[in-house]
């Protein structure tokens, strides 16, 4: 049965699917709805776990706690909120904690436009944090995908012993469409591999340390060694999920968008071969290069200036025509000049 | 149980000065511990960070060595995760009332059940003397060279406003005072706070008049003063004040 379905609502019900127990946060647009429904959650159910935090700083800290204390952990903020998390997320990679990190985007920098839409955090879900890390993010375009790579998120999370980002953004977490969640393909939720705390006698710390949780701050080898095991779980991990949506058709233009901006863009995609990244990192190197095969223009529209553009020519190896949509309104009517500039067409003619 | 049994005796010699009062408090956590049977099995450390913060690491449990002031924001969670553990925290007064001083705010009010020991020695060891938000007024530090400007937080004070609370207060010289005050914070069915006055002899007390640490153990003898029953306790009274 098809119900209505926001992004918001969508992510948290595949959160639960794919078995959270454990939310902190702090109200933010635009995804305050998250941190009320996991507060209603908690009400209804003992096994749930609801903290609104006194900052984002506590949430993403109490995240990444109750992950190691044997909890599947999530949080939702948008790009303030992130930028507060970072500290905690950097100690989640080092501690190699499981957690979900929700981002649904808007206008930046600083408060910007709260409720508007923006893609402007794209490098900041790459490398927000300090230290050497590999990330690992995901970026739905529709509620139905929110609630499947919901799933796919924290079984990424788990595999790969670190935290995920979930990118969102205002558009998508307040899309609302009817969507049918038994007729989805899920897949099944990846357990808890690690014993919880309270049942060895580790220790779990941000300090550059051996297996056994030791500092060996002196020692770079055992830095070393640690950066090249997460380096490569990470990899393979990451060759689990190697998820793009690539649409050819028969033209010298591949178009590249991914979140709302690819939903805005759809109609210009009988025209032009499309591209559509939804594991954002780690970057989607040889399906990137293959699809790019071949064509006289590359156009990355995004709503920020370049950021994903800019890994696309380091994936590709050769520059691209970039359509940034900034400011908070992502429609079609913003893209008419830049599409004339860039490929010479009048929008009216390719719709 | 041997208080040895729960400290890691294989990371020894530990990472702390001679003659620092981090290890009292650490031993007599341990022998707190010991005596209430509470080990690996149904306890769980979490330190922040600094010299005092690195305190869970040598216990002999799961021990958590989280961020710069956010000890008491992990505990909370990992105490909700885990509710049937006891939660313990161990750290100090940079990390505790500075850094970390919104979230000591709101845990205390939130009230979960962990415990807390803070390593309350006046200054910021770990980054080599800079004034504490407990360093009282006028004291030499690195970043206050004429004389510390602003008078320390009052964390009993602090704790006295919420409706519900659990504060003492001793010192690495009263031990078995001391020992007292953790096993009555660990008994208590919430937020309960053991303030240890102690001593940085290396970083702090040598520029402030003291040639060794047993001339700081000996002040904290002469000045301060255990007392009981009271509702209050004076700058430099030791005791329990709790309400239910």
């Amino acid at each position: 049965m098809k119900t209505l379905l926001g992004g918001n609502d969508a992510f948290f019900q595949g959160a639960l699917r794919a078995g959270a127990n454990y939310f902190a946060g702090y109200p933010i647009s635009p995804t305050t709805e998250i941190l009320t429904l996991a507060a209603e959650r908690a009400e209804e159910q003992q096994d749930f776990h609801f903290l609104q935090a006194e900052d984002e700083i506590a949430a993403a800290i109490a995240v990444v706690s109750a992950s190691l204390a044997g909890a599947k952990a999530f949080t939702a903020t948008s790009g303030p909120g992130f930028s507060l998390m970072q500290e905690a997320i950097s100690w989640g990679y080092r501690v190699e904690a499981p957690t979900v990190f929700f981002e649904s985007q808007r206008v930046g920098p600083s408060t910007g436009a709260p409720t508007f839409p923006a893609q402007e955090d794209i490098l900041q879900a790459m490398h927000g944090a300090h230290g050497t890390y590999y990330p690992l993010a995901f970026y739905p375009n529709s509620p139905a995908e929110c609630y499947t790579l919901a799933v796919t998120a924290f079984n990424a999370a788990e595999e790969a012993m670190q935290p995920v980002i979930f990118l969102c953004d205002g558009y998508v977490s307040h899309l609302y469409e009817p969507v049918d969640l038994e007729a989805l393909e899920i897949p099944p939720a990846v357990p808890r591999s690690r014993p919880p705390l309270g049942t060895g006698k580790r220790h779990f710390t941000g300090i550059a340390a051996d297996e056994e949780g030791i500092p060996r701050t002196g020692n770079p080898q055992v830095q070393e060694a640690w950066v090249r095991k997460v380096k490569k779980r990470n990899e393979e991990v990451a060759k689990r999920y190697p998820l793009y949506e690539y649409k050819e058709r028969d033209s010298d233009t591949l178009l590249i968008s991914y979140g709302s901006t690819s939903r805005v863009v759809a109609p210009l995609q009988e025209r032009f071969s499309h591209f559509r990244p939804i594991r954002i990192f780690p970057v989607l190197k040889e399906e990137l290069r293959k699809a790019c095969e071949g064509y006289e223009h590359i156009v990355v529209l995004e709503a920020n200036d370049g950021q994903y553009a800019m890994l696309v020519e380091h994936a590709i190896g050769r520059e691209v025509e970039k359509i940034p949509l900034l400011g908070g309104k992502i429609s079609l009517s913003r893209i008419k000049e830049p599409l004339k500039e860039v490929l010479g067409v009048e929008l009216e003619d390719v719709l | 149980m041997y208080y040895k049994d729960l400290i890691k005796m294989q990371r020894y010699p530990h990472s702390w000065c001679p003659g620092c009062g981090i290890g009292s408090v650490l031993k007599n956590t341990a022998k707190v511990l010991a005596g209430m049977n509470l080990d690996h099995t149904n306890t769980i450390a979490v330190s922040g960070i600094g010299c005092s913060g690195r305190m869970a690491g040598y216990l002999n449990m799961d021990a958590v060595h989280s961020l710069h002031g956010r000890a008491l924001t992990s505990a909370e969670a990992i105490k909700t995760v885990r509710p049937q553990h006891n939660v313990v925290v161990l750290s100090g007064d940079g990390d505790l009332f500075s850094i970390g001083g919104n979230h000591f705010l709101h845990t205390a009010r939130r009230d979960p059940d962990i415990t807390v020991v803070c390593n309350n020695n006046e200054i910021y060891g770990l980054t080599a003397g800079q004034y504490s938000p407990t360093t009282p007024k006028g004291t030499y530090t690195t970043t206050s060279p004429k004389g510390c400007k602003y008078e320390p937080i009052d964390i009993h004070g602090i704790l006295r406003t919420m409706p519900r609370y659990f504060y003492a207060r001793s010192t690495v010289w009263h031990v078995l005072h001391m020992q007292k005050c953790i096993q009555e914070a660990i008994q208590w069915k919430g937020f309960a706070f053991v303030d240890v006055v102690s001593d940085c002899i290396e970083i702090n007390g040598r520029h402030i008049g003291y040639k060794k640490a047993s001339e700081m153990f000996a002040m904290y003898k002469e000045k301060y003063k255990i007392v009981r029953d009271v509702e209050v306790l004076g700058p430099h009274d030791l005791g329990v004040v709790k309400k239910e």
